[in-house]
């Protein structure tokens, strides 16, 4: 598949919406030639940045947009599947983020950011206090 | 999602649950544990075989249930045999914390056997 236009699913920011993500997800993953395996694991972690989002970004209330959402992108090329999670809500310090890739979260919080990162090829997380989040995870096909 | 609960010979409860777990359906299966847990049972069985996706929300309900009945002297396990499931609990390492079995024969016994080693290491009279 040539590189196209990127996919952009732009949903409310609630939970409701979380199994209509992972439905985006399958569609989008399979064609870009992930594997179901890849496609079960991208569901999981694309899932756990929109909980986080719903959980996070807008917590405080103050100036949170009416209505809040969360901006989902698919870049999909072949074998590769890239997606952004993102929002305008108010952001936090990446270096205050108590979760390294290679080691267990502890079992009463955290356990979403370990799973992306262990679930997904490559993790960013961009992201200031005041400027929202946004996290970019990509997937490649299992060979 | 849908919860399924029963009780057996006033000990055991037993949730099946079937579906997608996430953080917009997993409140309702943790109100579910939390009514059983309300009638004083401290042995559960979560059978997981009917469902099709979990996340972060829903093994931590499960993880704090398992430290609930665990300190009321009981235990939890689960049932699970679909391979996108059982690798949440793998990547998360709660499988053994949750006793996850393949089989729901094999989640009763394991229970069954906590059970009674737990009867046998209590003073005989059961009493204070």
């Amino acid at each position: 598949m040539a590189e196209t236009l990127p996919v952009e699913l732009l949903i409310p920011c609630d939970p409701q919406y979380l199994s209509v993500v992972r439905l985006v997800v399958a569609g989008i993953g399979g064609r870009a030639g992930l594997t179901i395996d890849d496609i079960d694991d991208l569901k999981v972690a694309v899932s756990e940045a929109c909980t986080n989002t719903i959980d996070h970004a807008f917590a405080d209330g103050e100036g949170a947009p009416q209505p809040a959402t969360i901006m989902i992108r698919f870049a999909p090329r072949q074998g590769e599947l890239r997606i952004e999670v993102e929002d305008v809500g108010q952001g936090f310090d990446p270096d205050r983020v108590p979760v390294r890739p290679d080691q267990p979260p502890s079992l009463e919080g955290g356990l979403g950011l370990y799973l992306i990162h262990q679930l997904t090829d490559s993790v960013e997380v961009q992201s200031a206090p005041g400027s929202g989040t946004k996290v970019i995870m990509t997937k490649r096909a299992a060979r | 999602m849908k919860v399924q609960t029963k009780t057996e010979d006033d000990w055991l409860a037993v949730l099946s649950v079937s579906g997608e777990m996430d953080a917009f359906t997993a409140p309702e299966f943790r109100n579910c544990l939390d009514e059983t847990l309300e009638k004083g049972i401290a042995w559960i069985l979560v059978d997981l075989g009917e469902v099709e996706y979990i996340d972060s929300v829903a093994l931590g309900i499960l993880i704090g249930s398992a430290k609930c009945v665990t300190e009321r002297g009981g235990g939890l396990a689960v049932v699970c045999n679909r391979t996108n499931v059982l690798r949440v609990f793998d990547i998360s390492g709660t499988r053994e914390l949750l006793n996850v079995c393949q089989a729901e024969s094999e989640s009763r016994r394991l229970l069954e056997q906590q059970r009674t080693a737990t009867v046998n290491s209590s003073a005989p009279e059961g009493g204070q």
